[in-house]
This record gives structure tokens, C-alpha cells and sequence, in this order.
């Protein structure tokens, strides 16, 4: 048991003594075991009250205030804490009439039995579960009286904090205080701390903490010879998905009253859950602090999982609960150097990107090579946790840019895989990999066939069948990862299988037809409102530079790694004409494109669909009120399709292209998916429509934090994230891709006086800005090696290491690059 | 007619269906649905005549176009006054659990007109008004299909448990309708039509699940009475006439937040004029927020 020192006016005396926020700044730009500061506050027990403090700066804290059920869903889902191994959501400890708890372990699965289901993410038991009664008085916030109750994400340190008072039917007042994280020290532990002050009274507190009941029909039973309370003071529980694996949790609760003895503490085993009781007298003034630590591990990683969720779990609690919390905010302040945000003029648009950010550090790991992200990450059950295009087009290029490490690890996901995306394209009668639309554990497809919709019809779902363009999208990613860091193992030993085996895919997915072109037929691009359809042009152009990469990766091997080369060219039967083969299918492709409108039909068949008006208001899903059969009849498209192209290939065509398409088929588009306006965004960006950017930047930054859609209730839109990410970077910002460095064409909205953001390229960490009044860039290049800066039609320069380079613009036209001081 | 002195045998007093009567043979075809009513919430059937003519007790039924048998088991009572007023002042001091009354009584009223005296109850009353085409006659009403038209906003909800609550008395279906229009409603914590339907395939059958959840928690509706929810499109006042014509609604409860004015309750008068069946009418205010009562002031450290 703990039984640390801590006064109830701890809280008053920070406050009146001075900048808990400066203070809090400081300890995150100091190495471990510098920080003097937070060490002479201390109170001898390592629980330094300027330690454990909301970050101050409103554009790092997402707040809710007061309590709406209303809301709650949504609340959980953004308040989520992750780390990419496991997501605990935002729910209320003690629950309420909505509350919905889940903690998801990232890539464990589990089977349904009924016909026709799916795979979903497994939830296991809610280690949060925490009831606090004063006198026998349960609080909850729909009982009593409420004083105040206050939600913090604190993007900044990477934890969840709740502040709430309550008045109980005779008076007795109460102030509640917790703080939950999931580690990203140690992404096996979860950790959620309450400090329970009786204001005006003292009086019998007790807290009650239930582990369990059964989640996804799967027993958790206590392992053998761990019985709960025996001599390691903790509770393991484990279970066996039916897809073979076992998961592990072991956790302890320690509580504490000032100087006091700790707390009676009782185990109960129920039926299907095991209750922990902690009861005090908790004198006037004084404050109950009660601690659950949980460690997670499954065979995944270890043989045997609940010995070392329980090891794992021992050691943290010798460390000291207060070194853990400490460890994660750490390498929360690392990440966020390497992928700060800040935006001058625009608050909102601030937090939204910092919103977007935390969601995706919190969404992946490193560590791991068999998960991937699914749609709505660890954040909710909707989309059952399956992984979608969505994470290689809209949320890798964020890792990719500020955390390599992570980037890698998905695209290994993809790597292993690639077994499965083979089997696929056997199935459906092509060479090659060609990869679930729905992938999980397997990579095995997982598209559910049906859809039932509310209106009471039975749909067929066809993406799992039609939608190809996924395999070029991996291609994408593997490239765009390797042009980003020049990382020569993994191109080697994975992305080069994956951008050939999906080269080969195409090859033997478009037939070379009396006209002399090849066509893909029957396949669904990204506007999936119009299914089977010929010659998508999002399909057949990202096919087309598919094969074109195999080529140059095959050429790239042979002449650079031959001795690897030869070696997988004979693991993978290579056919010498491979490549020729390859480029001239790429070439004959027909990809819809008329040179004189300078546009791309959507489709072979699309310029002779009905035009339909888009309502200017906020509908629902044009799908819903037009009707499936009407939409593909008509021009109503679902998402950035040709629009698409653009912002991935925007180097591949003409600005007057992108132009001419923006134009046309942005008017069109019903943004019906999710991923639409952050594409939007960033194209609008390009082309220097800085009103339409900023709006369609906003529409994408609502997705989640609108308080009148209800559609984060599921899970947050991980992708949405990250293309807001992009929108910013690619879009505002303009950057691109070089061989020798990067190139910037910065479109900054009005509202934006100056946006910066730290990447990295090949190694090197830089801060960017870019800004208004003077329109300028500065490039600050953190470490490492020179590299090249360029603005797209202006000046170029080499910058060095620890310096900063800086370029303005006068009217239309780019002044050189200046070196201003470092 | 004086308010009575609220005692706790009052607490006690069995519940009455309150049905105002003016003579006509329309007024009549109010009685079915509310002896319907009366025996689902096992309530007592009072009729009451308000007018400015007292009628002698071997008068009564025939002025008020009653047989002896739709008065058995009831009570009937006389009372002189303004019409509106004095039906909304007997269903406060009876704490009525409805009053059942015809759209209109008059013969020359256009289909589902709202009478005079309905508009004046349905404005005033402060128990849910169950308001029945007089065209239904005296067929036998017996509920079986619930249907709950719902536009998202957390107000909405309060329409659901009650009617949750008719539907488990009768046993019968409960269906939330929600109609996708063009335009979402802007009352914080709406749950409507989703803008996005990234992935049909998984959006269906959560949006379902978390739709007709808020709706049974905020309406505080009973956990065991089962509900579907279903989506139509279009105007929402004829999609939910069309919807309960289809379904054989036997009753439209609706969420009404007392504005009766075209331009904006226009689904509401749209239902009340062509509804295939009756309509019950709760009256709700916006949610109570759950504000608290005091502010935390600045987010503190402990």
C-alpha cells in the first residue's frame, strides 16, 4: 500500500504561490534528472503537486465543462487515452446512465460466431470502474447536487484529468480529482489515479473498484495458482481469443490518506468479476488518494503473458507510481518536438491540429509490426478496428514525416500481410498482392458482405470485391516512406516486395482491349457511390504509377543491392521482362484524361450521368436523402476521387490539370465520406484559394470536435485526423517530397499569421514556419546533415545543420534564401 | 371552477383520461382511443361537458350523443364556461394523465383543421393531448404500433420514454422514425442523419445502436420495451404520415415544443392534418442542462 503524505490544501497553496505553467514548460524541456525545479516541490514521496498539473496554455487543453448526456459517447471517444498498444476511452470511472467503457488491446481480435459477421477489436475488461461513497452515498453525477465538473485533455502531457464537486442530499461537499493515462513510457501499463476531499465534513469514505464483467463473450478467468489476494498484492485475469491468443492484464490499487495508515482493503470474487473495497475515516482537511495501476501483455509478445503482466506490473509499482506518470509525460514531450504544431492568429485551427496529433501519437506503435490502425484507432468499437486504405493515404504520411519508427512498423504491417494479399488476388484471378480492403490480424479480407440499412433494405457490399485501388495505395505509402527517410533495409527487405507484388497486381489487372489501351474494369474507386464501374481514374492513374515505381524499384535493386536483388528476384520467380512488361501496361493505361479540357472522367460513362444541384446547407450523407439507386445515376460523387490525384500526384501533371479538375469536380462532390474535406483542403491550398482551404480545413476539423453531429460517438475519424494534418503541411505549408530536400509553396490562410511545425527528413529534424505580412518560410534545420530547401518556381538553398534559413516574398515573386541567425 | 388543495389521499387519486365532449356526433369518436387509453394506463374514462347549457341527467345522453354503453364504467360531468379553459383546468385539477379530444368537431372543418378549442387545449394543457380524426368514428382502437417521429435533438427524446411506457402497457411495437432532411438541427448533443457515411457497411448498424440508445436514456424510457428505429427521407411531416400509413401506426407520438406557429412547426401541423391515426402530443422543453450549479474556477493541479 501507499501511504504517501498529501494535504487537501495543496491545491489553494500551488495557486497563490505562482506559474504552475511555467513551471510545467520547464520540466518538459528538461532532461530526466535536471529538473530541479519539480524536485525542491516535491513532498518527499515523488507526488510533486507542480508535477501534476493540467498544462495551463489553452491550445493544448481540450475542455469539457459541466456534464451532458447528450454528449457523452462523443466525449469519451475524443477524451480517449492511447498509445498505440492499448486505448482506454474518456469514460466517467463511476458511469452513467450512457457511459460506455471499452480498452481496446491494438491488433487482438476476436471472432463472431453468427453468419456473415466479421472480426471485431477486443475490449477487455473496464479497469476503470471506480465507485466513491461518502456515508454510504454513492456520488454520481446524476445524483445530488452537481457543483462543478470539469474534463481536461491535456493534449500537452498526454493525460486525461477530471475535476468535479459534488453535494450530497445532507450538505456534505466533495471534490474530486483524477488523472488517467496510458503510457507511452511503457505501453503495456495504463495507470488512472482519484483524490477524494471532503470539503466540509470528515467522515467514512469508501471506494469500490469492480474488474469485469465478460466483454465480447470471452471468459476472463484468473489464471491458476494467482488467486486474488495472494502474496503479490495484485489480480491477474486472462482470456484466449478464439483466434489464438491469449491477453493478460494484472492490476493493484494502492490508496493513501495524508500521514495516515492505508485504508481496509477487501478483495470480493463475484460470478464474473472481482471487487476491490478500500474504506477509511478520512479527517477534515485530509484527502483519500487511490491509484490503479494496470499492465497488459499478450502472447503476442510473450510466452506467458500473465507472468508478465504481473512482473511488469511489480516493477512499475517499485519504480513509483510517481516515476511512471512522469516516464509517460517525458516521451510525450518528446514526440511532440518532433511533431509540434502552432498556429498564430487561429486558435481553433490550432487545437484542432494538436487535436489531430495527439489522436495519431496516440494511435500507433512502434513497437509493434503486426498491427496497423484501424478506422476510428483505439478510440471506439465502430468499424470493428479494421484497417482501411485510410491509414497508408491519409494517416501514415504523419508518422512518415515525424516518427519514421511508427511509419515503419505500419508498413511491415502491410509487409506481413502480403501472404493474404496474395491469396486474394489468386482468389479473384490475378498475379500479385492485392490486399484486403478490410484487413485485421490476418490480412485476410473482412468486408462484411450485407449492410442493413435503416430504412430496413439489405445491401450488398461490393468494396471487399471491387475496391482495388487499395494495393496502389500501400505502393504509395511504401514509397513516399522511403523517398521521406532513405531507410535502404527496409526498402530491401520489404518495400520493394510489396511496390513489385502490387505492380504485378495491376499487370494482370488491366487487359490490353481492341483499342489498343488497357482497361481495368468492374472496380469501385474511392467515390464509392458509384460501383462497378470501368476506368476509374483515381484507380487506373495510381495503377499506372504503381508499375512505373516497380520498375524503378526493380532498377534501384539491381543496381545498388544486387546481391539482394538476385536473392529475392528468386524468391519471388522474377521474370526478367518483368519490368518491360510493366512500363508498357502503364503507358497504355487509359486513365480517362482529355488533353484539350485538360479533365479526367471520373469513369469511362461519368460526363453522361444527371447533374444534381448540392444543397449549400449541412445535409446528411447525400446517400441518405438522394437514395443509392438515383446517386448512381447521377454526377454526386462521395469523396476526392480525380480530386485525389491531385493531392497525391501533384507533380505528375500540369498546375492547370489540377486547376481544371478542382474546378470541376469540387462542385461535385457531396463530401460524404469523412476523409473528403481535408483533401479538399490541401488541393484548394495548392492551387492558392486560401478562403476555400480554410473552409474546407474547418469542415474537416469539425468532423470530431462539432458538438451537434454526434459522429465521434464511435470512435474518433483517424483518418479525418490525419488528413488535417496534411491539409496543413501539404496544403498551407505546400511541402513536398525531393530527392535532394524538401520543397515548400506556402498558401497560408488570412486568418493564419504564422503557422510552424516540426519533420523529418532523411534523419534530420526541422522546424518550419511560414507566414503572413510579410508572406516568409523559415527553415530551421535541427541536426544532421545539410539538405536542400526549395520554393516551388523560386529560389533553392543548401542549409546546414543548426541553422535557420529564411526566404520572403515580395508581390508574386520569391527573394533568396537568407541565413538568419540560428 | 377552484383548484383543489393538493392532500396526500389526493397523491393517492386514481389517474383519469380526460375526454371533452360538445354534443356533436364527431366529438364521439374521441371515446375509443380513449377508453383504449384508459385501460392501458388503467386510468378512469372521464367526460366532461363544458358549455354555457346544463343538461338534465335524462337529457344528457342524447344531447351529447352518447349511448349507455360508452358511459359505462365512466364519469361525466357538466361544467359551465369557456370551453378551452375549463378542459385544461379539469385535467390540471384531476392531474389527468391525457385528454383525448377530436381535431375538430365542426362539419365544415377541411380534414385535420385544428378546432379552435383543440388549438386552445393544445397550447395550454399541461398533460399530453391525444388529439383523434374525427373521420375514425367509432371503430374499436387497441394500440399496437407506436410510432415515435424523432429529429435528433436531445428535446425529441422526451417523447420516446413515454411513449416507451404506453407500448410496454399494450404490448406493442415501438418504432423511432428519423427523418433525413436536408438541414441539422443546431440543439447541442443532436444525434441526426450522419453527415458522413464513410463505410455504410459498419455506419448503419452503429448509427442505429447509438441512435435509438440516446433516445431510450435521455427520454428515460424503460429498458425492456424493445425499438426499432428507421430512416426516411424527405419532407419530414409527409414521411411520417406516409411512414404510418404504411406501418399501421395506431398512434403518432410526437415531441412538440409548444409553437404552433407555420413557419415553425411545420412538421407538427403537417401530422396533425394528415395523420392516419391518432397523435399523442408531449409537450417538452429543452433538456434541463446538467450545468453545474457552481463553477470549479481555473483548472488546478492537487
Amino acid at each position: 500500500m501507499w501511504t504517501g503524505a498529501y494535504r487537501s490544501a495543496a491545491p489553494t497553496d500551488i495557486v497563490a504561490n505562482g506559474d504552475r505553467s511555467a513551471h510545467n514548460m520547464h520540466m518538459y524541456t528538461t532532461p530526466e534528472g535536471e529538473d530541479g525545479g519539480a524536485r525542491r516541490e516535491d513532498h518527499g514521496d515523488g507526488w510533486s503537486p507542480a508535477f501534476l498539473a493540467p498544462t495551463r496554455e489553452p491550445g493544448w487543453c481540450l475542455v469539457e465543462e459541466g456534464y451532458s448526456r447528450a454528449r457523452e459517447h462523443e466525449i469519451e471517444s475524443l477524451f480517449t487515452v492511447a498509445n498505440g498498444y492499448i486505448g482506454t476511452r474518456g469514460s466517467l470511472s463511476e458511469g452513467g446512465s450512457m457511459t460506455n467503457p471499452a480498452t481496446f488491446v491494438a491488433g487482438v481480435f476476436v471472432s463472431n460466431p453468427e453468419p456473415d459477421s466479421v472480426p471485431g477489436l477486443l475490449s477487455i475488461p473496464d479497469w476503470t470502474d471506480l465507485q466513491v461513497f461518502v456515508e454510504r452515498t454513492r456520488l454520481s453525477l446524476e445524483q445530488g447536487c452537481l457543483l462543478g465538473h470539469r474534463r481536461i485533455l491535456d493534449l500537452r502531457q498526454g493525460l486525461l484529468w477530471r475535476e468535479w464537486r459534488h453535494r450530497d442530499p445532507v450538505g456534505r461537499v466533495t471534490r474530486l480529482w483524477s488523472l488517467r493515462l496510458a503510457s507511452l513510457g511503457d505501453r503495456h501499463l495504463l495507470l488512472q489515479t482519484t483524490i477524494v476531499t471532503p470539503e466540509n465534513y470528515a467522515g467514512r469514505v469508501q471506494i469500490e473498484a469492480r474488474l469485469g464483467p465478460l466483454h465480447n463473450g470471452l471468459p476472463w478467468t484468473v489464471p491458476p495458482s494467482m488467486d486474488p489476494g495472494d502474496s503479490s498484492d495484485s489480480i491477474v485475469m486472462q482470456t484466449t481469443t478464439g483466434r489464438g491468443e491469449t491477453i493478460a492484464l494484472a492490476i493493484a490499487g494502492e490508496a493513501g490518506v495524508g500521514h495516515m495508515a492505508g485504508p481496509a482493503h477487501a478483495v470480493e470474487r463475484l460470478d464474473e468479476s472481482i471487487l476491490e473495497r478500500w474504506t477509511c475515516e478520512v479527517p477534515f482537511g485530509e484527502s483519500l488518494r487511490m491509484t490503479r495501476i494496470v499492465s497488459v501483455h499478450s502472447s503476442r509478445e510473450t510466452e506467458r503473458p500473465s507472468l508478465a503482466a504481473r512482473r511488469r506490473l511489480a516493477e512499475a509499482r517499485e519504480q513509483g507510481i510517481p516515476r511512471v506518470i512522469r516516464m509517460h509525460v517525458e516521451r510525450w514531450n518528446d514526440r511532440w518536438g518532433a511533431a509540434g504544431l502552432e498556429i498564430l492568429g487561429d486558435d481553433e485551427a490550432q487545437r484542432a491540429l494538436r487535436f489531430a496529433a495527439y489522436h495519431l501519437i496516440s494511435a500507433a506503435n512502434p513497437e509493434d509490426e503486426r498491427t496497423s490502425v484501424g478506422a476510428r484507432a483505439l478510440t471506439g468499437d465502430s468499424y470493428k478496428g479494421h484497417v482501411f486504405w485510410d491509414t497508408e493515404i491519409y494517416v501514415l504520411p504523419f508518422y512518415t514525416l515525424t516518427d519514421p519508427a511508427t511509419a515503419r512498423a505500419l508498413l511491415m504491417y502491410r509487409y506481413r500481410t502480403l501472404p493474404s494479399a496474395r491469396r486474394k488476388a489468386r482468389r479473384l484471378g490475378y498475379d500479385g498482392a492485392l490486399y484486403a480492403w478490410e484487413s485485421t490480424d490476418t490480412g485476410e479480407e473482412t468486408t462484411p458482405p450485407v449492410a442493413v440499412t435503416p430504412e430496413g433494405e439489405v445491401v450488398r457490399i461490393l468494396t471487399g470485391e471491387q475496391e482495388h485501388h487499395i494495393s496502389a495505395d500501400v505502393a504509395y505509402a511504401v514509397w513516399q516512406y522511403w523517398q521521406a527517410t532513405g531507410d535502404e533495409a527496409f526498402l530491401v527487405q520489404a518495400g520493394a516486395e510489396m511496390l513489385i507484388e502490387s505492380a504485378r497486381f495491376w499487370a494482370s489487372r488491366a487487359h490490353l482491349e481492341s483499342d489498343g489501351r488497357h482497361h481495368i474494369r468492374r472496380v469501385i474507386g474511392p467515390d464509392e457511390y458509384h460501383e462497378t464501374v470501368d476506368d476509374n481514374a483515381y484507380t487506373n492513374v495510381m495503377a499506372q504509377w504503381n508499375l512505373r515505381r516497380g520498375v524503378d524499384v526493380v532498377r534501384l535493386l539491381q543496381s545498388r543491392w544486387p546481391q539482394e536483388w538476385a536473392a529475392a528476384a528468386g524468391r519471388l520467380l522474377f521474370r526478367a521482362e518483368e519490368p518491360e512488361a510493366w512500363l508498357r501496361t502503364a503507358d497504355s493505361i487509359e486513365t480517362g484524361f482529355d488533353p484539350h479540357t485538360r479533365l479526367f472522367e471520373q469513369f469511362h460513362g461519368y460526363f453522361g450521368l444527371e447533374e444534381i444541384d448540392l444543397p449549400k446547407q449541412r445535409p446528411p450523407a447525400i446517400d441518405v436523402w438522394l437514395g443509392r439507386e438515383r446517386l448512381q445515376r447521377s454526377k454526386p460523387i462521395k469523396q476526392a476521387d480525380v480530386v485525389a490525384i491531385s493531392a497525391l500526384l501533384w507533380d505528375q501533371f500540369p498546375r492547370e490539370v489540377h486547376e481544371a479538375n478542382f474546378r470541376y469536380y469540387e462542385p461535385r462532390t457531396a463530401h460524404g465520406s469523412s476523409l473528403s474535406p481535408a483533401l479538399h483542403a490541401m488541393v484548394a491550398a495548392r492551387l492558392g484559394d486560401a478562403p476555400l482551404a480554410e473552409a474546407y480545413f474547418r469542415q474537416a476539423a469539425e468532423i470530431d470536435l462539432a458538438n451537434n453531429m454526434g459522429n465521434a460517438a464511435g470512435g474518433v475519424h483517424i483518418a479525418a485526423l490525419g488528413g488535417l494534418w496534411q491539409a496543413a503541411v501539404f496544403g498551407m505549408a505546400g511541402m513536398r517530397l525531393r530527392e535532394s530536400g524538401l520543397a515548400f509553396a506556402p498558401h497560408v490562410p488570412a486568418t493564419w499569421r504564422r503557422f510552424s511545425f516540426s519533420i523529418q527528413w532523411r534523419g534530420r529534424r526541422l522546424r518550419v514556419t511560414v507566414g503572413r505580412d510579410p508572406s516568409h518560410i523559415e527553415v530551421h534545420l535541427l541536426a544532421d546533415a545539410p539538405m536542400e530547401v526549395e520554393l516551388i518556381d523560386g529560389p533553392r538553398a543548401v542549409i546546414h545543420p543548426g541553422t535557420r534559413f529564411r526566404a520572403e516574398r515580395d508581390h508574386r515573386q520569391w527573394r533568396a534564401w537568407e541565413k538568419t541567425e540560428a | 371552477m377552484q383548484p383543489t388543495s393538493q392532500t396526500g389521499t389526493e397523491a393517492a387519486a386514481p389517474s383519469t383520461i380526460l375526454v371533452p365532449l360538445d354534443g356533436s356526433i364527431q366529438a364521439t369518436a374521441a371515446l375509443p382511443v380513449a377508453k383504449g387509453l384508459a385501460d392501458l394506463e388503467e386510468a378512469t374514462l372521464r367526460m366532461i361537458h363544458v358549455g354555457t347549457r346544463h343538461f338534465p341527467p335524462h337529457e344528457v345522453l342524447r344531447n351529447l350523443n352518447l349511448t349507455p354503453d360508452q358511459l359505462a364504467g365512466s364519469v361525466l360531468d357538466q361544467l359551465s364556461g369557456p370551453a378551452g379553459v375549463g378542459i385544461v383546468d379539469q385535467a390540471r385539477e384531476q392531474r389527468s394523465r391525457a385528454i383525448v379530444m377530436c381535431v375538430h368537431t365542426g362539419m365544415d372543418k377541411p380534414k385535420g383543421a385544428l378546432g379552435s378549442i383543440a388549438r386552445e387545449v393544445l397550447l395550454n394543457a399541461a398533460c399530453p393531448v391525444v388529439l383523434v380524426q374525427p373521420e375514425r368514428g367509432l371503430l374499436p382502437w387497441r394500440l399496437r404500433h407506436v410510432l415515435v417521429p424523432h429529429d435528433g435533438t436531445p428535446t425529441s427524446s422526451a417523447a420516446v420514454g413515454r411513449a416507451a411506457d404506453l407500448a410496454r402497457r399494450g404490448q406493442a411495437e415501438l418504432i423511432v422514425l428519423h427523418v433525413a432532411t436536408e438541414c441539422c438541427p443546431g440543439e447541442t448533443g443532436t444525434f441526426a442523419a450522419p453527415r458522413y457515411l464513410d463505410q455504410p457497411q459498419h455506419e448503419w448498424s452503429t448509427w442505429a445502436q447509438e441512435f435509438l440508445r440516446r433516445a431510450q436514456v435521455l427520454g428515460e424510457a424503460p429498458s425492456d420495451v424493445p425499438m426499432r428505429v428507421f430512416l426516411a427521407r424527405g419532407e419530414a411531416g409527409q414521411a411520417i404520415v406516409d411512414f404510418a400509413t404504411r406501418g399501421n401506426s395506431d398512434l403518432i407520438a410526437l415531441a412538440w415544443r409548444g409553437v404552433l406557429e407555420p413557419d415553425r412547426a411545420a412538421t407538427a401541423q403537417m401530422v396533425l392534418k394528415h395523420a392516419p391515426c391518432p397523435i399523442i402530443i408531449y409537450r417538452v422543453a429543452p433538456p434541463a442542462s446538467e450545468v453545474p450549479e457552481a463553477s470549479l474556477g481555473p483548472a488546478r493541479g492537487w
